[in-house]
């Protein structure tokens, strides 16, 4: 009973703190409604090529965003040593990293939901196609959370090298993005066995995901 | 004999042993590779003398694949079982590992531009290698980007082990999607479709790729060790 309510404080806690700095998820929206603005200023006001890239356009800056937002997801607990709190608290780091990362899922990723159709009408994309960018975003956007989580426990530590972190979870994204944006274009028939190859995917990351950041926050509590 | 790839001081003598022999037989093997590509070998009867340059393209892809793959291994050692010599093969290998991929890639684009009209297609196999270069290149710069040389290079084997999810996708690439690079020629479970007079100037050019790449990595591997020594 009390793992389970430690688990339900731990919600807790993220909750206040998101809801305390609201502005800033906000102000990730802001950014990705930003660049689509300037997709448009950078390529011309011609409606049918969107039809064609728009949806290229929208998981590019959904992951540039995600980027911007979730590159440091431990490195403020880590620093004002809420992170050794949660190390020797009892409950193991594989499952604190779970609870972070589907806290950062809910509240950095799911607002992305009310604001890319209104994207995807600006964008001239069409009705089907939007139905299908939703299911790939709720598949998709998991792995990128899990991936952020591998990044930012990665480069606790990095105190010369800001971009490193960003890099990483750019890499090992290109097979979601090719996933995700393959299902869109691609023919009916096609359509399941590559939503099927994207689960299988979001099953693998998070299986291997909560091992490898306990891990690295391991090695990064131990030589502080 | 195990000892020679756990422990440094066993890997210096028997690198200082077998040092000399190593660089005359490296020597000796790329003189007659190349009297072989350059004079024996064949020209194609479509491709003409551009077969060539399969004879550099061929043995560095497969070395940065095998590079890869001991890299991989020595951070599974190194992490599993605190043997720190792993860290020192994965600081050395890597900058070799990353040129030979890089050879690959450009003598790939030179092959490409007569043969298939472009320098680069965005087709599996060649993107596959692309991304093995770049992860090449983080591995480098994330070792460097610690302040605290042993978190890096535990965060770097860690790295490894998962860019090592690269490595099937570039194998199988020519089989699982429809590509415009040609699937492997030379496989072990069935005979070669490739004629024995090209296959043996290749099986020579790569033996001695590997020579000389076995060269490269003894000496970074000792000035690495002497570079540690300095730091205790």
């Amino acid at each position: 009973m009390l793992i389970f309510r430690s688990i339900i404080s731990i919600f807790l806690r993220e909750y206040l703190i998101t809801f305390r700095n609201f502005y800033n998820v906000l102000t990730v929206i802001v950014f990705f409604i930003l660049g689509v603005l300037i997709f448009v200023f950078a390529i011309g006001p011609d409606k049918a090529i969107y039809s064609q890239i728009g949806i290229g356009i929208i998981w590019t800056l959904i992951l540039l965003s995600t980027n911007l937002s979730l590159k440091k997801l431990y490195q403020d607990d880590f620093n004002d040593g809420n992170l050794i709190l949660f190390y020797i608290s009892g409950i193991s780091l594989e499952l604190i990293v779970i609870i972070k990362i589907i806290t950062a899922w809910v509240f950095f990723q799911l607002p992305f939901l009310i604001i890319i159709p209104i994207v995807c009408l600006i964008l001239n994309v069409t009705t089907d196609k939007i139905i299908l960018l939703i299911l790939t975003f709720i598949i998709s956007s998991p792995i990128l959370t899990a991936l952020s989580s591998i990044s930012g426990s990665m480069n606790l530590l990095n105190n010369k090298n800001f971009a490193i972190g960003s890099v990483i979870i750019i890499l090992f994204s290109i097979p979601i993005i090719i996933f995700s944006v393959n299902i869109i274009n691609s023919t009916t028939v096609l359509v399941t066995p590559q939503l099927n190859i994207l689960l299988g995917i979001l099953m693998l990351f998070l299986a291997i995901t909560p091992w490898i950041s306990a891990t690295c926050i391991k090695i990064a509590i131990r030589n502080k | 004999m195990f000892k020679i790839f756990i422990n440094p001081g066993q890997f210096t003598k028997f690198a200082d042993f077998i040092f000399k022999p190593l660089v005359s037989l490296s020597i000796i093997s790329l003189l007659i590779g190349l009297i072989f590509i350059f004079f024996i070998s064949p020209d194609d009867y479509q491709q003409g003398s551009t077969v060539k340059i399969m004879y550099v393209h061929v043995p560095a892809a497969w070395l940065s694949l095998l590079t890869f793959f001991i890299m991989t291994i020595y951070s599974i050692v190194a992490l599993a079982f605190k043997i720190p010599f792993g860290f020192i093969i994965n600081t050395a290998v890597a900058p070799i590992g990353a040129v030979f991929t890089l050879i690959c890639l450009i003598t790939g684009s030179l092959w490409g531009k007569p043969m298939w009209g472009t320098w680069w297609v965005w087709d599996a196999r060649l993107t596959s290698v692309f991304i093995l270069f770049l992860i090449y290149l983080i591995i480098i710069f994330l070792r460097h980007s610690f302040t605290n040389l042993e978190v890096g290079e535990k965060i770097t084997a860690l790295f490894i082990i998962i860019g090592s999810i690269n490595l099937p996708i570039i194998k199988f690439s020519v089989d699982w999607w429809n590509t415009l690079h040609q699937p492997a020629s030379i496989s072990k479970f069935s005979s070669p479709s490739i004629d024995p007079a090209m296959l043996w100037p290749l099986i020579i050019m790569t033996i001695s790729f590997s020579l000389i790449g076995l060269l490269l990595a003894i000496v970074r591997i000792k000035s690495e060790i002497l570079d540690r020594k300095q730091l205790l």
